[in-house]
Parts: C-alpha cells; structure tokens; sequence
C-alpha cells in the first residue's frame, strides 16, 4: 500500500472511532507500529548496501587486476613478435582471450551490483521518506491534541464555558477590534504630533516677529480704519 | 521531530519582529514532540505552531473545528478551501482530526528571514482565511 493511502486510512480511521480521541485510535497506534517496523526494515536494508557495496568494492579490483594483466601480455605479445617467435606470441595471444573472457564476466557482475547498489539506495531514500511523513502525521496529531486540551483550558478560563472563546470568527472579531483601535490610537498620536508642531511652529513665528503677536483687536481695527478710508 | 534543531529556530526568531514591526513570542509548547508555539503581537487567538523534522519545517495554525461549521454548507465550505489553496501565498488548507487548520510547509535549511516572512504571510492568511469562510460557519452564539 503506497505511503498516503496508509496516511489517509490512519486519519480515516481516527475519524471514524466516534467518542475515542484520534491519539488514541488503534489507526493512528497501527501507524506508529508500522513506523517502528519500517525503522527496523530500513536499518536492514542499510546493512544489507553495506554488505553489496563491499563485495561490489572485490569485484572492482579483480576487473581492475584483468584489465591490468591484458595490457601487460599485449606487450609481451609485442615483444614475442618483434623477435620473430609466432608461437610464444599465439600462446601469449590465447592467454589474453582468457582474460578478455573472464573481464567480461566480472564487468557483467559489477554492472548486476551498480544497479542493485542504485535500487537498494533509491529502495531506502523511498522509506525514509515514508518514515517521516508517518512520523508528522503521528506527531501532527498528537500536537493536536494537546493544542486542542490547551485551547479549551484557556477557554475555562477566561469564560467559564468553552463555547465563545473559541469561535473562530468572534476570535477574528477580537484581533480585528484590537487592530483597528492600535490603528486609531497611531492615528491619534500622528495628529496630536502634528498639532505640537504647529503650535509650536505659531510661537517661534510670534517669537521671530514674523506673525504679530498683538494681531487681535487693535490691528483689525486699523485695517478696517484704513479700508474705510480708501472707500 | 528534532528538538535540538527547533531549538535553533527559537533561538533566531527570538527578539525578531515582522516586517511591520509587530513583535513575535515564542515558547516551547510541547518539548515531548518538539513543538513551539509562536504568537504574533495583537493576534494571539491564533498562535502558530512550529514543528521541524529532516523533511522541513512546519508552522500550523488552527482555525476552527468540525462543531463551529454549519453542516448543511459543509461541502461547499471544503469546496471553496480546496479552490482557494492555490491562490493563497505559502499556505494551504488542511485538516487534523476534527480540526481545520492552515499550514505552510520550508525546507529545515530556510534562513530565519524566510521563517519570519512565513509566521507573517500565514498570520495574515489565517486572518483572511476566517473573514472569507466565516459565511459557511455557524452563527456565533
């Protein structure tokens, strides 16, 4: 059975013990058996590389000692013609064909390794994986549960009932009513900055003699004086 | 679950804030299954939880479960989760047991900037996420 169907018949499971909290559904202790199971068969498939890499490692040096020993009778082979003696050069000649031979054989069973090696590898990246996605989907639930008994303790606590604390929409209200008066109270700083400002900004003008200090009743009653006598 | 590697995640977002400013606590909530808790200032109702393991690095926050939804809009509530996944930034629907909850999954080598851009985006998200599903639920007693 591939890894999400065992992770959804786990989860299906625990949904449907009615009145048994998930944690402690016989699908989710299934899992975790399945996981110790999987541990043990991925700590054997481990040896088991170890083991092939290691005969595969043999194989490597008896192809290598072949290939070795042809290129050496190939120069005796060489020499044996340059002087003239055939015979000595066939049987030289002879011995390689065995060698070529048996090269073959040992480069086919070094090819049976690479692939084993390469299967056994992709064999125990494949239940690694599997191993943790079981292992979250265990863990998951567990946090859960223990989120959930933290939730409704809270609950207890601030409301007596643990009806109201946890609607999710009355809890978005909450955030949202914080937020909004954290935003009016920036709001509120940002004018109140400014009005220092320009008040202060007022004085250091009167202060300059830029804006007259005495513009209330006096002068307005000098320009109204003069408007009227231009009238 | 690796404690050891969840406690250098809390060491890092320590003292950090969003990009807003808006700062973060975070505590060991369940040390058995290495599990923090993260709560992002003024939005404490819904705490994101982290968990991290050699796969990635996990922060869920639960929305609400199985009782709050109105039964008979159900169906189209899940409908309406599974066609908003895709669009939804680094965070995705999901379900644990009879609660609904909404997660984003980083590679465990994610630098704490990414870390603090993900707590960000799924905070915001799980706030959007309410507002948007709220129809589907039952009125709040």
């Amino acid at each position: 059975m591939g890894i999400f169907n065992k992770l959804l018949t786990a989860v299906r499971g625990g949904a449907t013990e009615v009145g048994e909290a998930i944690v402690d559904s016989q699908a989710i202790r299934i899992l975790e058996q399945e996981i110790r199971d999987s541990k043990k068969a991925l700590h054997d498939a481990k040896t088991g590389l170890t083991s092939i890499m290691a005969e595969k490692m043999g194989v490597d040096r008896k192809v290598k000692d072949l290939t070795a020993k042809i290129t050496e009778h190939e120069a005796y082979a060489m020499q044996a013609m340059e002087k003239g003696d055939e015979n000595l050069a066939l049987d030289i000649a002879n011995k390689i064909a065995e060698f070529e031979h048996e090269l073959t054989i040992q480069q086919g069973i070094r090819d049976g390794y690479d692939s084993k090696v390469a299967s056994l590898k992709k064999m125990i990246r494949q239940s690694e994986r599997n191993i943790q996605a079981m292992d979250r989907e265990v863990s998951v639930v567990k946090t859960t549960a223990k989120v959930q008994k933290a939730n409704d303790l809270a609950s207890a606590k601030f409301s007596g009932s643990n009806s109201s604390l946890r609607s999710a929409t009355e809890s978005l209200e909450r955030v949202k009513a914080r937020q909004q008066q954290r935003e009016d109270q920036a709001a509120a700083a940002m004018e109140l900055h400014a009005d220092e400002n320009g008040d202060d900004l007022q004085a250091r003008l009167k202060n300059a003699g830029i804006v007259d200090s005495g513009s209330s009743g006096s002068s307005i009653l000098d320009r109204l004086k003069k408007q009227k006598e231009q009238s | 679950m690796s404690t050891e590697k969840l406690e250098q995640l809390m060491k890092g977002l320590a003292g950090k804030q969003l990009s807003d400013g808006v700062g973060l606590s975070i505590e060991m909530f369940d040390a058995e299954n290495a599990v923090a808790c993260i709560k992002v200032e003024d939005r404490e109702e819904f705490p994101i939880y982290m968990t991290v393991d050699e796969g990635q690095i996990l922060c869920i926050s639960y929305l609400f479960g199985d009782e709050q939804v109105d039964p008979d809009k159900r169906a189209a509530m899940v409908e309406a989760m599974l066609m908003m996944n895709v669009s939804i930034p680094l965070s995705a629907f999901s379900k644990i047991g009879d609660q609904y909850i909404m997660f984003g999954a980083l590679s465990p080598a994610a630098s704490t900037d990414e870390l603090l851009h993900e707590i960000e985006l799924l905070s915001d998200n799980v706030l959007e996420a309410i507002e948007a599903i709220s129809d589907y639920l039952k009125e709040a007693a």
